[in-house]
């Protein structure tokens, strides 16, 4: 278990598929039914959707893990340029390991190690927009402790402390022209190794009959601040510097939710949620280098809803299956577009099963992501005095298979 | 039960190895062809000089070249039915320095590079390697760095025989398809079925570069008396450029002709400003002290009905302190010396000082150490083009401008308005996509970007020449209804080198 944790930590890559670099993978079971958990009991996952739902767990204490394995593609095209493009991303693997525990009838405390944001972007290098980005990588890692209070049988609340760890690595063209003397573009590596974070969340849940719920939850926002970045330059003429230091800040948006869930039947469940980001937090990407002065990419996104629909049929004592669909915009302005984060409004659909015996069960889910066509451009993009605008067409999509192990002694 | 589990397992990440790719709606085709349309592109060749050749730095050299405006324009012509395209032989040029050497002796210097040691621009410590040695053409790019008009129709240009009395050409000698051939002939034995046709740089430019130290030949129709830096008279110019047309469209071919920037408007003639010279309070008077005599000498001069009152301010020196103007002699002022009084004057903003003075410029005169340049020892003719030489330049251009477009008419050719461009890059050229270029010199790498100018201060670098391909496009698409398409220079190196040492 600690060796299968640690290589799922080494092999995390993300891709950023639902809007921004938000990564909606946060549980096996919910995922079938459109990852729309805030109101839905789903087992030690609600550590992460509504950690107040663990007043629902039986037993002492519950174990879950699980992974997702996403396979992304973004391309680009300039139907002016004849500029094509397409993203080689590694397989990225996102997972989750959560337990609940019950102190006493009334206090349940949880732990979660989750990663709700990353973006792994690949594309070709020396492409047409590699001096926005050639290759990305963000990943963070949510450490949660929650601790949930059952008020009565109709009303419980809960509170997290999160930890968090971000790194990233991110490797851009200096500009649209510069090489070494051999012609090959000169490029800069940044890299910002386990940035320290913290934040919190709130939640509540409200039970008032046994057909219907209704939860809310807040996360709030985590800011990396990277303050001993290492900024390295590869390919450079040899005037140019081989090293300098940087730093800069990322946020990770906080995130509203509001769901519902509603029993018709005794083996039917039906999951709506609505969750609110707060992308607006992330204005400007400030680079600034001890030497070279500062990069400043404007960003001014924009909140979004995301919209979620799941259900889950019982078939028999062992076999859930399940499907949802959510549809996810992207907090990108028009011109605000930039090919390291290239996030589209998504049709997704999600599909599940889960089998269950005795004290384990397994979920297996399956998500479909079809990010719908976008023509749009980057627009603050500086060289000297031009602010040369990238524009294009973009579109992607992505599969993710997922799996999850639950675990009830 | 187990066994269930693997066969659910199977199909759902059996959904992922099938797993597709998006698509466009409408995908780019990366391989479309562009349309011609009345144009034939089949045989395209470049009449030029140094500015079709892809000079810049100071030289010819091999990557220069490889981006010549022409050779971009041909690569464009190739997705519209145009031909191969060849440019003169540059194999020898192994350290891509350009330049030229017979033997061991070096005939022609090699590029200019930026010294970040010494924050200088000096030509690369390095020998060339291109020989004098012919590698007869003819070649697609006929753009032959250094000719003039009537250079172009002159049998004997790519002589040997003729390099030391100055009337061959070492780049027509290398490229010449025989040495007697006129470059014409070698255009012309190509049979194009397309041209571009930029000439009459050369025939104003070194007129400028030099200051004015040539003669203005207007009026004289025979190229055999000028010098080499003389302004050509702008009649031949026309009878020429009307002969090469009437060549180059007797059997029907199409093409672009272009007309001629104003040269005074080239970093070379306008980086150095007209007062370079920081004083202090008491320098200034030190100096005003040592013109006294010489100021005092003009009243007298005006006392005598010798100079007008308009001379005699034109011509009195004074020093300030802050930044002053240079002391220069001038041809064309009143005669003194009988009274001991040299033609000397500072000058005023009208008055174009070349790039090169800025290396000599309160220098220790090499004839008179005491003396300082441009300051106690007048800079001489050659670092300044006057206020009156530059109205005589843009006159000359102008008239060879009106020329270029009453014959681009006559033919019924595209026009591609250089003269236009030039005004616009000094104002700031803006593309559309939002980047800007200006006629500036280098200066530091944060000026790399929006550098349309080479190191030499007269020839475009990359960047410039991608835009020049893009002004013969857009010129070229309009007359004849072609898709040709444009470059974003944004993406080329200006190929400028920059060296910790040299």
């Amino acid at each position: 278990m600690r060796k299968l944790l640690l290589t799922l930590m080494l092999a995390t890559g993300l891709h950023a598929f639902a809007g921004g670099y938000r990564v909606a993978l946060q549980g096996a079971r919910m995922l079938g039914m459109a990852h729309a958990g805030t109101a839905v009991y789903s087992g030690p996952e609600t550590v992460f959707f509504n950690p107040s739902g663990m007043v629902y767990t039986t037993g002492n204490y519950q174990l879950a893990f699980g992974a997702n394995f996403v396979i992304s593609h973004v391309k680009y095209q300039n139907a002016e340029t004849l500029a094509t493009a397409q993203t080689q991303n590694p397989v990225g693997t996102p997972f989750y390991v959560y337990a609940t525990y019950k102190a006493s009838d009334n206090l349940y405390l949880g732990v979660g190690i989750y990663t709700p944001f990353g973006s792994t972007v690949k594309w070709e290098k020396d492409w047409a927009g590699s001096h926005l980005v050639n290759n990305i990588s963000l990943k963070a890692i949510y450490f949660q402790l929650s601790a949930a209070y059952k008020i009565n049988d109709y009303f419980s609340i809960a509170a997290s402390f999160i930890s968090a760890s971000g790194s990233v690595n991110f490797n851009k063209n200096i500009n649209r022209f510069m090489t070494d003397e051999e012609g090959n573009r000169t490029n800069v590596e940044l890299e910002a190794k386990n940035i320290p974070a913290t934040g919190y969340t709130l939640a509540a849940t409200i039970r008032p009959s046994n057909k219907f719920t209704f939860g809310l939850s807040y996360r709030s926002k985590v800011i990396f601040k990277a303050r001993y970045g290492k900024a390295t330059f590869n390919d450079r003429p040899q005037y140019f510097p081989e090293a300098d230091a940087f730093t800069a800040e990322l946020p990770m948006p906080a995130e509203f939710d509001l769901g519902m869930a509603w029993k018709p039947a005794k083996k039917i469940t039906l999951a709506f949620d609505l969750n609110r980001t707060y992308w607006s937090v992330y204005k400007s990407l400030d680079i600034k280098f001890n030497r070279l002065g500062i990069s400043k990419l404007p960003k001014n996104w924009k909140d979004t809803w995301t919209w979620r629909i799941g259900a889950e049929f019982q078939i028999n004592d062992n076999i859930f299956v399940r499907a949802g669909y959510y549809k996810d915009y992207s907090p990108i302005p028009e011109t605000y577009f930039s090919p390291e984060t290239p996030s589209l409004d998504s049709n997704n659909f999600t599909f599940g099963l889960g089998y269950q015996t005795g004290k384990l069960s397994i979920d297996l889910a399956f998500l479909y992501v079809n990010g719908k066509e976008r023509n749009a451009s980057y627009d603050y993009y500086k060289e000297g005095l031009s602010t040369p605008k990238f524009a294009g067409e973009y579109v992607s999509n992505a599969f993710v298979p997922a799996f999850g192990i639950t675990y009830k002694p | 039960m187990m066994k269930k589990i693997y066969i659910l397992s199977a199909i759902f990440f059996g959904f992922a190895l099938v797993s597709c790719e998006p698509e466009f709606k409408n995908p780019v085709d990366t391989e479309a062809k562009a349309n011609p349309g009345q144009a034939d592109f089949s045989k395209y060749v470049a009449v030029g000089n140094s500015l079709s050749a892809g000079y810049m730095n100071g030289t010819l050299h091999k990557s220069g070249q490889a981006n010549s405006f022409p050779k971009l324009l041909a690569d464009r012509m190739k997705e519209a039915g145009g031909g191969e395209f060849t440019q003169p032989y540059m194999d020898d040029d192994t350290k891509d320095i350009g330049g030229m050497v017979v033997g061991n002796t070096v005939i022609l210097q090699p590029k200019l590079i930026v010294n970040a040691g010494r924050g200088t621009v000096e030509r690369i410590n390095a020998t060339p390697t291109i020989q004098l040695q012919p590698h007869p053409g003819p070649y697609n790019n006929m753009g032959v760095p250094g000719a003039k008009i009537y250079h172009y129709v002159y049998n004997g240009y790519g002589n040997s025989q003729n390099l030391l009395n100055g009337t061959a050409n070492p780049y027509f000698v290398r490229m010449a398809s025989n040495p007697n051939a006129s470059v014409l002939e070698d255009v012309l034995a190509q049979q194009p079925t397309f041209f571009t046709l930029w000439l009459g740089n050369n025939d104003v430019l070194w007129y400028a570069t030099s200051g004015g130290d040539g003669v203005n030949q207007t009026g004289n129709t025979d190229p055999t008396t000028y010098g080499p830096n003389d302004l050509t008279d702008p009649g031949l110019f026309a009878y020429i450029y009307n002969q090469i047309l009437q060549a180059l469209t007797a059997n029907g071919a199409k093409g672009a002709v272009a007309t001629l920037p104003d040269v005074a408007s080239v970093p070379y003639m306008t980086t150095v400003p007209y007062n370079p010279v920081p004083l202090n309070d008491s320098t200034a008077s030190a100096l005003n002290n040592a013109y006294a005599q010489y100021n005092g000498g003009l009243q007298l001069a005006l006392q005598n009905g010798l100079i007008t009152q308009e001379e005699a301010s034109k011509r009195t020196i004074t020093f300030h302190a802050g930044k002053n103007a240079l002391v220069i002699e001038d041809e064309s002022l009143t005669d003194l010396s009988a009274l001991g009084l040299p033609s000397i004057r500072q000058t005023t903003e009208n008055d174009l000082v070349v790039l090169p003075a800025a290396s000599i410029i309160g220098q220790p005169d090499p004839l008179n150490n005491n003396l300082l340049m441009g300051i106690t020892s007048p800079l001489a003719d050659k670092w300044v083009l006057t206020e009156t030489e530059v109205a005589e330049t843009r006159a000359v251009t102008a008239q060879m401008n009106a020329v270029i477009r009453a014959l681009a008419q006559q033919y019924d050719l595209a026009l591609v308005d250089m003269e236009a461009a030039m005004n616009e890059l000094v104002q700031g050229l803006r593309l559309d996509d939002n980047s800007i270029y200006t006629a500036n010199y280098f200066n530091g790498l944060a000026t790399m970007p929006n550098l349309f100018f080479s190191l030499d201060g007269v020839h475009p670098n990359t960047k410039g020449y991608v835009i020049l391909a893009n002004k013969f496009i857009d010129a070229i698409n309009e007359k004849y209804g072609s898709t040709l398409r444009k470059y974003d220079p944004g993406y080329f190196d200006a190929n400028i080198t920059i060296l910790n040492k040299n």
